[in-house]
């Protein structure tokens, strides 16, 4: 099977978000998952749902790639962002760890990352998602460019 | 709560993420870079479903199948929503993965993302421990 085409898996994801609500009546959120494995040592509280949400996500993936033409692969480096960035190894490495952090300092201080707040959020008209998913285009945006200065350059 | 309800929903939502290749960094790259137009269309009809769906949501029950109240609300305008986007958005650009698709691309097979994962981990104790009380340990790591 191969992915799906932007039409396809826009439905796809867009029906999830009423759907989840009707199931389970939670709005769809995946950052504030982490906060939940920083409080495994704490008692399950109202919010435990999104650690069993998190760990399912892996699960996904596994099923996408077992079911892809080109099978179930272990990679261990990105050859992506070798190709885009000119780095590879122990750099790769340490660029995705930083990206990571900023990641998860930006959604706790935004609130929510790119389900909470650019699909559900948007999705209800939200003025805080809208100025948040601004934030997350323009800072896209910059470090992309400004990366590929850095890395030598539009070839 | 069933932990198996959702965590089968989070597979399925790591299935989508995958099969809309936002999990893919030539994919994110591509969308900043505006030569691979793919993802901005792929939110952009999500968007569009999801606000006709939960539009439709709104005129249906308010208790959902698993016996809650259906609660999707906007959340707060405050001042960190732009500053915190705009971190992310460095973050999401830099690593090509967001807290949702880093996981998914685990499942992948994609054994660097553990590196995106444990940054996405730091950042948020790091973020949490800034802005809890005096002596509240609380939600952290």
């Amino acid at each position: 099977m191969e992915t799906w085409p932007f039409w396809l898996a826009g439905l796809g994801i867009g029906a999830f978000v009423p759907l989840f609500a009707l199931t389970t009546g939670k709005a769809l959120g995946i950052s504030s998952g982490y906060s939940e494995m920083c409080a495994l040592a704490r008692p399950a509280g109202a919010e435990r749902w999104k650690l069993w949400f998190a760990l399912g996500l892996p699960l996904g993936g596994l099923l996408a790639t077992v079911l892809s033409s080109g099978g179930a692969q272990v990679t261990t480096s990105s050859s992506d962002m070798a190709q885009a960035l000119h780095l590879d190894g122990a750099a790769q490495l340490a660029l995705l760890a930083l990206g990571g952090g900023l990641i998860g300092y930006g959604a706790r201080t935004a609130g929510g990352c790119t389900s909470g707040h650019s699909i559900v959020g948007l999705a209800q008209g939200a003025k805080s998602s809208l100025i948040a998913t601004l934030g997350f285009m323009v800072g896209g945006f910059a470090a992309t460019w400004i990366a590929v200065l850095l890395a030598g350059g539009v070839q | 709560m069933k932990p198996v309800l959702f965590l089968g929903a989070g597979a399925l939502f790591g299935f989508l993420l995958s099969q809309a290749r936002a999990t893919d960094f030539a994919a994110i790259h591509g969308m900043f870079r505006l030569t691979d137009l793919h993802l901005f269309g792929v939110i952009g009809v999500a968007v569009a479903t999801a606000a006709a769906g939960l539009a439709l949501l709104r005129r249906g029950p308010t208790t959902a199948l698993n016996g809650e109240t259906i609660s999707v609300k906007p959340k707060p305008v405050h001042k960190g929503l732009f500053v915190g986007g705009l971190v992310f958005g460095v973050g999401w650009a830099l690593s090509g993965a967001c807290p949702g698709t880093a996981l998914a691309q685990l499942g992948e097979g994609k054994l660097y993302a553990l590196a995106t994962v444990a940054g996405i981990l730091a950042g948020t104790w790091l973020r949490q421990r800034a802005s809890a009380p005096a002596g509240n340990t609380a939600r952290s790591c």
